[in-house]
């Protein structure tokens, strides 16, 4: 029974993605992409008023036809209301995620009403995970949905999912959004060995050099720009009453850490990728200038986040033939 | 039972909540609590004191934050539960015991819930619970009952399901009003227009909700008391031309001919082969259900419209084989006397027979009397006589007559019981002294109702009274109640009729307005019975011819349950449409918005990445004669976007300035011009 469901499922979900094509985020949700059906409470109550009305009928009972009947109606009215749950609804995400092996990787949705009707219990779907909330009239909400632990890999999702069974539970409304969703999944970080720097000396990252009293490579002031650390903030300038500006510090390319695969000769794979892991993540912390190099790829020093994000999805993607 | 198991339906989120919350559980239990008033009064209490109890366990559990009992405590509660209910109703079948155990289902399910799920499985049984409460029928009232079991419910599912659960309680009961609201004009298409049953599929054999009021066909006096208080109604008569008088109102029901020293009963006298005499009376019958072969027919019934129906040989008007009444027939009766047909020799000995041996004091007192007074009808005077000047009492509370010879205690000993005492006692004087003599079961009088012409008979309105046989006149009515004297008639019921109701008296003497609002309450229900509760195959013609309905009445009545239905959901998605309008909650977004779209109606068009000073410096190029209120309102509306907070009156001046302008006669030039003829519109 559930695999015959999951199968009408997936069919139903091909032919609306034939139907439909991609979607661009934002997507707006409107008539024609809301499917409706009767869940299987809403299928025990059909067969209840049903049997109540044939009672009704026979005993000429017009009470309890009239009662039957209401309900029935209830139910319709219930499910004009299902499908209006959805429709209008502006939904966006945020197309990739990032994890650790073993923690949660969480996508983030955002949920537009602009109508003047209050939506209940949403509920988005991906993959094994669910999340649900409430948007009142002309607000937007947004949403964290969780999907299950996974181990190092890429996730990803060719569409999600947005339905309801608000009000009674008798029926259930849902669409497809036909666009694409990643979850990276790093290894989670282990190992106690040391980077080699590019000399080719075996050491730990270098402790973060006090950048705010070093001045040999003081390199002038840049304009600010928002997410600078902020040690590296000019204080004194703006103290003088000039812009806020940031001290820029003359790259030490002969510096840059290689984090490199084949320092980690012996060690299995996973292990491997867990040190790795670690020192990229320390010489995130410490600031400092890195590269990488895998057996399939490598990727040219650089600092700052942007850096850290695409070693550890390089990482992530690494071996899975997922690039 | 099936143990509750959180269900695949509850998604991710439910699976992580472990006990059920209090307030799905409370609201649950509150519909079935309101659906469990109009059937506890006929089932046995401790159905309802077992429902209450595994209730109100669960909620005390639940407030504690704990889960259902678990199964070793269930199901010998679950077991002990239908044993009982097997002792009491003997059977699982019919509707009393039916209802019992679905009660009982219900609130063990209830013990039990762990999910949303086994509260849906309850809403379910409420839903069947309901059904059975309304398929007797039922007073206006239940139609109140209808529709707060419907409120309830929908209340109570969306506060049920829900992961989020963000509807508080008064938030879910106004919106499943608005839902029922919603509901309610095309429930009411599908009621007029679902075609109904002209006869029923299948039928309960026999038993019914409990005792269904009514006279019995027997009679030993001490059993009409419950029926006499009883303010129920009987059937109601309305007379089509001349009304007999009020002392006529003489209904009669089943005839008991079988004395055997205590009780009465019915005798099969077979037909009538005697044509009754002229109708002087045309009337109409409406009888409430009760489960007896007779129809009470004012006193000598000549015909009556309804298959079936025959004279039987007593003169009562009897539907062989048929133990469920009619609700409706029309009816012709007589008042006159039968005329003399010579009185069957087989008759005449089974209505002067009396048992043997019974009654002695009595039969010596007939004996004496009728020495005294040798024709029929002194004898009969004499007897009347009597009663009325003897201390006898008319009392609705007499004392009980458990000797062997209960005539003989209540004509020397107590003298006091009412008309089944009276009736019987005269039989059994008349019989002693030879004078054929039966008892008369049915209703005397009613009430009659001016504003619908109805004459009501009550439970309270059942009489004894005989007939006896005088030579050369046929069966004559001797109603020995009658003959008590007034001051003797216990003070309570003094001012009504022989037997009046409690009600009755009470309203009668006390506030004549309250008797005027009773009545007018019974023209309602009458209403209710004829149009509400009586509405078929027959009506739903009418209705049908009068809508111009062409057709056969099935396609007839299809067509108009879809076009109910169509129109229903046009009516529903035009409500939605407004709302689903995107509405922005600000104020001046609002007015600003306005303010566009009337220049937009004049020719030029905002586009979307415009700011109001540009905006309006294009408006003024382009439509001169709109550009200065243009200019300033879309300053103003700078200043209030984009300056410091003001008050909200300003925001509001703003409002009222954009209602206010009106581009009427003016045009943008030629190149930019939107839509060069749509409809000016004055609206807003």
């Amino acid at each position: 029974m559930s695999a015959w469901r999951h199968a009408a499922a997936a069919r139903l979900r091909a032919w609306a993605a034939r139907r439909h094509g991609r979607d661009a985020l934002p997507a707006v949700v409107d008539r024609r992409r809301i499917y409706i059906l009767p869940t299987g409470r809403g299928l025990a109550l059909a067969a209840l008023v049903g049997a109540m009305t044939i009672a009704g009928l026979n005993y000429a009972s017009n009470l309890g036809l009239a009662f039957a009947f209401l309900i029935a109606s209830t139910g319709l009215v219930g499910m004009h209301r299902c499908h209006r749950n959805l429709l209008g609804l502006g939904i966006d995400a945020l197309p990739e995620t990032d994890a650790f092996a073993g923690d949660r990787p969480r996508f983030h949705f955002t949920l537009t009403n602009p109508s003047g009707l209050d939506r209940h219990d949403l509920e988005i779907r991906c993959g094994t995970g669910a999340a649900n909330c409430d948007v009142p009239a002309g607000t937007v909400r947004s949403l964290e949905l969780p999907l299950a632990a996974a181990p190092r890999g890429v996730l990803r999702f060719g569409h999600f999912e947005l339905r309801t069974r608000f009000p009674f539970g008798w029926f259930r409304a849902w669409t497809y959004v036909q666009a694409p969703l990643t979850a990276y999944v790093a290894p989670r970080p282990a190992g106690a060995r040391r980077a080699q720097d590019d000399t080719g000396a075996t050491g730990a990252p270098a402790p973060a050099r006090d950048d705010a009293t070093g001045d040999a490579d003081f390199a002038g002031l840049r304009p600010y720009a928002p997410g600078v650390p902020l040690k590296h903030m000019a204080w004194k300038a703006l103290a003088h009453g000039g812009e806020p500006a940031v001290r820029h510090y003359a790259g030490a390319k002969g510096q840059a850490l290689w984090i490199d695969w084949n320092a980690l000769e012996g060690l299995p794979t996973e292990a491997r990728l867990a040190q790795l892991c670690r020192w990229i993540l320390e010489s995130g912390r410490a600031g400092r200038r890195f590269g990488l190099r895998l057996p399939d790829r490598r990727l040219e020093p650089a600092t700052g986040p942007a850096q850290r994000r695409r070693a550890l999805r390089a990482l992530a993607a690494f071996g899975t033939g997922d690039a | 039972m099936r143990r509750g198991r959180h269900s695949r339906d509850g998604g991710p989120a439910a699976a992580g909540a472990s006990a059920l919350p209090f307030g799905p559980l409370a609201w649950t239990s509150a519909c079935l609590g309101l659906v469990w008033l109009p059937l506890a009064r006929d089932l046995p209490p401790w159905v309802s004191a077992a429902v209450g109890a595994a209730i109100g366990a669960r909620l005390v559990l639940a407030t504690r934050g704990g889960d259902a009992p678990p199964a070793a405590i269930r199901w010998p509660l679950a077991l002990l539960a239908i044993a009982l209910l097997f002792v009491e109703f003997r059977t699982f079948n019919g509707l009393a015991a039916g209802t019992a155990l679905l009660g009982l289902t219900a609130g063990l399910k209830i013990l039990e819930a762990r999910s949303a799920r086994d509260l849906y499985v309850v809403v379910l049984i409420v839903y069947f619970l309901g059904v059975a409460a309304l398929l007797a029928g039922g007073g206006f009232w239940m139609l109140g009952y209808l529709l707060a079991v419907c409120w309830l419910t929908a209340a109570a599912l969306l506060r049920i399901d829900g992961s989020v659960r963000g509807l508080g309680a008064r938030t879910a009961l106004a919106y499943s009003a608005r839902v029922l609201l919603h509901a309610l004009p095309l429930a009411l298409a599908m009621w007029l227009f679902f075609p109904r049953l002209a006869a029923p599929l299948w039928r309960i054999g026999g038993e019914g909700r409990g005792a269904v009021s009514g006279l019995g066909d027997t009679l030993s006096p001490g059993d009409l008391d419950d029926l006499a208080l009883s303010d129920d109604i009987a059937f109601r008569a309305h007379f089509i031309g001349p009304t007999p008088s009020r002392g006529a109102l003489y209904w009669r029901g089943p005839v008991l001919d079988e004395f055997d020293g205590r009780a009465w009963r019915r005798h099969d006298r077979g037909f009538s082969r005697t044509v009754p005499g002229r109708s002087a009376y045309h009337y109409r019958l409406e009888l409430e259900p009760y489960r007896h072969d007779w129809i009470y027919a004012l006193d000598r019934p000549v015909s009556a419209a309804l298959p079936g129906a025959v004279l039987s040989g007593d003169g009562v008007l009897v539907r062989p084989g048929r133990d469920s009444a009619p609700a409706t027939l029309l009816a012709s009766s007589t008042t006159a006397p039968a005329g003399a047909s010579p009185l069957d020799r087989r008759v005449r000995r089974l209505d002067t027979r009396l048992p043997a041996g019974s009654n002695p004091r009595s039969r010596a007192l007939a004996r004496l009397l009728h020495r005294e007074y040798p024709a029929d009808v002194q004898f009969i005077a004499a007897i009347l006589a009597r009663f009325h000047r003897d201390p006898y009492y008319y009392t609705l509370t007499p004392p009980p007559l458990l000797g062997r010879n209960p005539v003989d205690e209540f004509l020397f000993d107590t003298k006091r019981g009412f008309c089944g005492h009276y009736a019987s006692a005269f039989a059994v004087l008349a019989r002693a002294a030879g004078i054929p003599a039966r008892v008369v079961t049915g209703y005397f009088g009613g009430t009659f109702n001016p504003f619908d012409g109805d004459w009501v008979v009550r439970q309270s309105d059942a009489h004894a009274w005989d007939e006896v046989w005088i030579a050369g006149r046929g069966w004559l009515r001797v109603d020995p109640t009658a003959a008590i004297a007034p001051q003797r008639v216990d003070p309570s019921l003094r001012d009504g009729s022989r037997t009046p109701g409690p009600f009755a008296v009470a309203i009668g003497r006390d506030a004549p307005w309250l008797a005027a609002f009773a009545l007018r309450l019974d023209a309602l229900r009458t209403l209710w019975r004829e149009r509400i509760l009586a509405y078929g195959p027959r009506a739903q013609g009418a209705l049908l011819t009068r809508l111009h309905v062409p057709g056969p009445d099935a396609a007839g009545l299809a067509a108009m349950l879809a076009a109910a239905l169509g129109l229903s959901f046009v009516w529903l998605a035009w409500i939605a449409r407004r709302q689903l309008r995107t509405r922005s909650r600000d104020e001046l977004q609002r007015a600003f918005g306005k303010l566009t779209a009337k220049v937009a109606r004049a020719g030029v068009v905002r586009f979307p990445y415009e700011g109001p000073e540009d905006y309006a410096r294009r408006v003024a190029a382009l439509c001169p004669d709109l550009g200065p209120t243009v200019e300033k309102l879309c300053r103003e509306y700078a200043s209030l976007r984009y300056g410091a907070p003001t008050a909200d009156d300003r925001v509001r001046a703003f409002g009222a300035a954009v209602r206010a302008f009106r581009p009427r006669g003016s045009r943008a030039s030629a190149g930019i011009r939107r839509r060069p003829s749509a409809p000016r519109s004055t609206r807003d």
